[in-house]
């Protein structure tokens, strides 16, 4: 609209434009060739996927392998267990995050000022080498050991807890305090005050600080690879150990991938608006 | 026992204070500081006692054994003087940079790149939000997906990239892919399908939101297309874009997943990052005390950046009047 405004758009600015969108759709392709080699690897028998040329095309369909991938049944407990410590982990990160967060936006001098909401924040993007070697023993020390899941889900609190703190604190200063006043005058109390009335201003909020965490304690390698591993084993760390003998199980390999895919991309899908906010930590308005 | 916290120190930054807040909500005292306490608990148990343990071993003599006979000794800055000399720690500063400059850099350009092209050339609606959502699944895997997905897709023999490439014809021999000097290349490549999506998304979103009425005013007054884009939306999104670019910046310190399943920072050491090392000797192979000097290396280099990092947000936040 711009360029009619202008008169005619120049012939080198369509010249751009063709130039920028070609980009963009080699960009799509090389988004998309390793999804679909990925899918299409699902779909084959293990013989196809160790040709010496490899096919672009299934020559033999073989669903039953998203069936097959479970016939091991430490790969179905697997998914459970991730299921368990990422749910978990967002509660605990949500819970203490939001009574952080809120304590920042209304009583931010009393709850120990900017320095301290932004020394929150950094918690996150510090090394997480710079911790797992002592948490490994100390963690060892205790009764429940490494090998469990309670020690995955406080472990996951080093980067979802700062983020659900901060979070929590940008969508609660959203949230206006006059209806929580005006709440008091009527003689509620506080608590009956912050459920009933600011809780749903910042449901949406919530609901995507979850989402985020959720998503990061689902997706976990790194801790998971050090710490579980017999009587407890998330899918992130089970998916490279697709073998028999010597030769990669890459048809089931990627068929596992595949469903444990699905609920961190249904998430994104339902709920993009508001993931933006919660990446750019609050600045970027989705 | 119901005090009045008075929320009007003149010393807190105009965003930070509440703006909506005409009077200061009636709390007693002790409330606000029960509440921050508990995550600051957690966060000090969990990071500042690790951090704290890992400064005291760097500058001890502990390995395995050691720590678990208690027999360690003080050494004093060794540790470090053994990190900072040896080749395979300044080999692997190398690493990083072009990490940062390929992975980093690259994928803030390209995210931008690709937003801007998204929105001003794509017009219909439906199809940028398919565009968007396709171009944001990679970032929705967890590193091992990621990374037993391009190794399977690298393999130099029978892999599907090379294949592909032979296909086309852009290629006449195999590339290999894991070779010496490569495998840091397909490590990265990875990581660019992986990430590119986050300052896309960053970038989309901040375009989106600018003010029309700029562009109607620059409409009117005839400015060309490509003036518009430098002169305006550039200039308006560049905090926006810094910001991808800190997130992006942080995170590649923090980076070693993929390190460790595509190549294990192979062959012969020639795809390490400082992080994979620290890792590799400190749980692999228990040298704790010179895994805890790496790692407090690594720590004291992300905290300058950090600190960089938040001086920053505050100052753009201020900026925004956000809160």
């Amino acid at each position: 609209m711009i360029a009619a405004a202008a008169g005619r758009p120049k012939d080198a600015w369509r010249h751009v434009r063709l130039l920028f969108l070609a980009f963009l759709a080699l960009w799509i392709l090389f988004t998309v060739f390793p999804l679909y080699f990925m899918t299409i690897t699902a779909f084959k028998t293990a013989a196809e996927t160790n040709l010496t040329v490899p096919t672009f095309w299934p020559g033999d369909w073989q669903p039953r392998n998203f069936v097959g991938v479970f016939a091991e049944k430490t790969n179905f407990s697997a998914l459970v267990d991730s299921f368990i410590i990422a749910t978990a982990n967002t509660a605990l990160a949500l819970f203490l995050g939001s009574l952080a967060g809120y304590a920042f936006a209304r009583f931010p001098r009393q709850a120990g000022g900017e320095n301290l909401a932004f020394w929150i924040l950094s918690n996150r993007m510090f090394p997480p080498v710079a911790i797992l070697v002592p948490m490994f023993f100390l963690f060892d020390s205790t009764p429940w050991g490494t090998d469990s899941h309670l020690s995955l889900i406080l472990l996951y609190l080093v980067f979802n807890l700062p983020l659900a703190t901060w979070l929590m604190m940008v969508f609660f200063r959203d949230a206006p305090v006059e209806i929580e006043e005006a709440a008091y005058l009527d003689g509620w109390t506080p608590l009956r005050a912050f459920a009933k009335v600011t809780l749903p201003l910042v449901l949406p909020g919530m609901i995507s600080v979850a989402m985020l965490c959720w998503i990061f304690a689902w997706n976990e390698y790194l801790f998971a690879n050090l710490f579980v591993g017999s009587a407890v084993r998330t899918y992130t760390i089970v998916i490279p150990t697709f073998t028999h003998g010597s030769q990669t199980l890459w048809n089931l390999q990627m068929a596992f991938s595949l469903i444990a895919m699905v609920p961190p991309v249904t998430l994104f899908i339902l709920l993009r608006r508001y993931m933006v906010r919660g990446l750019s930590l609050g600045v970027v308005k989705g | 026992m119901n005090q009045t916290v008075r929320d009007s120190s003149p010393s807190q930054p105009a965003w930070f204070r509440n703006k909506r807040t005409a009077r200061p909500l009636i709390v007693a005292r002790w409330v606000p500081v029960a509440l921050v306490g508990l995550p600051v608990a957690v966060l000090l148990a969990i990071v500042i006692y690790p951090t704290i343990w890992m400064f005291y071993h760097s500058l001890r003599d502990t390995n395995i054994q050691g720590l678990f006979m208690g027999s360690h000794e003080y050494i004093g800055f060794q540790n470090y003087a053994t990190v900072i000399g040896s080749d395979r720690f300044q080999q692997s500063l190398i690493h990083l940079v072009q990490y940062l400059t390929f992975g980093a850099c690259l994928q803030v350009l390209i995210g931008t790149v690709l937003a801007l092209t998204l929105y001003e050339f794509v017009k219909s609606n439906a199809l940028r939000t398919a565009i968007l959502i396709i171009l944001v699944l990679p970032m929705m895997l967890p590193p091992s997906i990621v990374g037993v997905l391009w190794r399977f897709l690298l393999t130099p023999s029978n892999g599907a990239v090379n294949q592909a490439l032979l296909n086309i014809g852009l290629i006449k021999n195999h590339i290999e892919w894991f070779n010496a000097g490569v495998s840091l290349w397909s490590i990265i490549i990875a990581d660019i399908w992986n990430w590119v999506a986050l300052p896309l998304l960053i970038v989309y979103s901040g375009r989106v939101s600018l003010p029309p009425a700029v562009y109607e005013a620059a409409r009117v007054d005839g400015a060309g297309q490509w003036k518009v884009m430098r002169r305006i939306t550039l200039p308006m999104l560049k905090e926006v874009i810094a910001i991808a670019f800190i997130l992006r910046f942080t995170d590649a310190f923090k980076f070693v997943d993929l390190v460790y399943i595509m190549t294990s920072g192979g062959p012969a050491q020639s795809s390490e990052l400082p992080t994979y090392i620290a890792f590799q000797r400190g749980i692999r192979e228990f040298a704790i005390g010179e895994a805890a000097a790496y790692a407090i290396v690594i720590f004291a280099i992300s905290a300058v950046i950090i600190t960089l990092f938040l001086k920053y947000m505050k100052r753009v936040m201020k900026a925004q009047g956000l809160a």
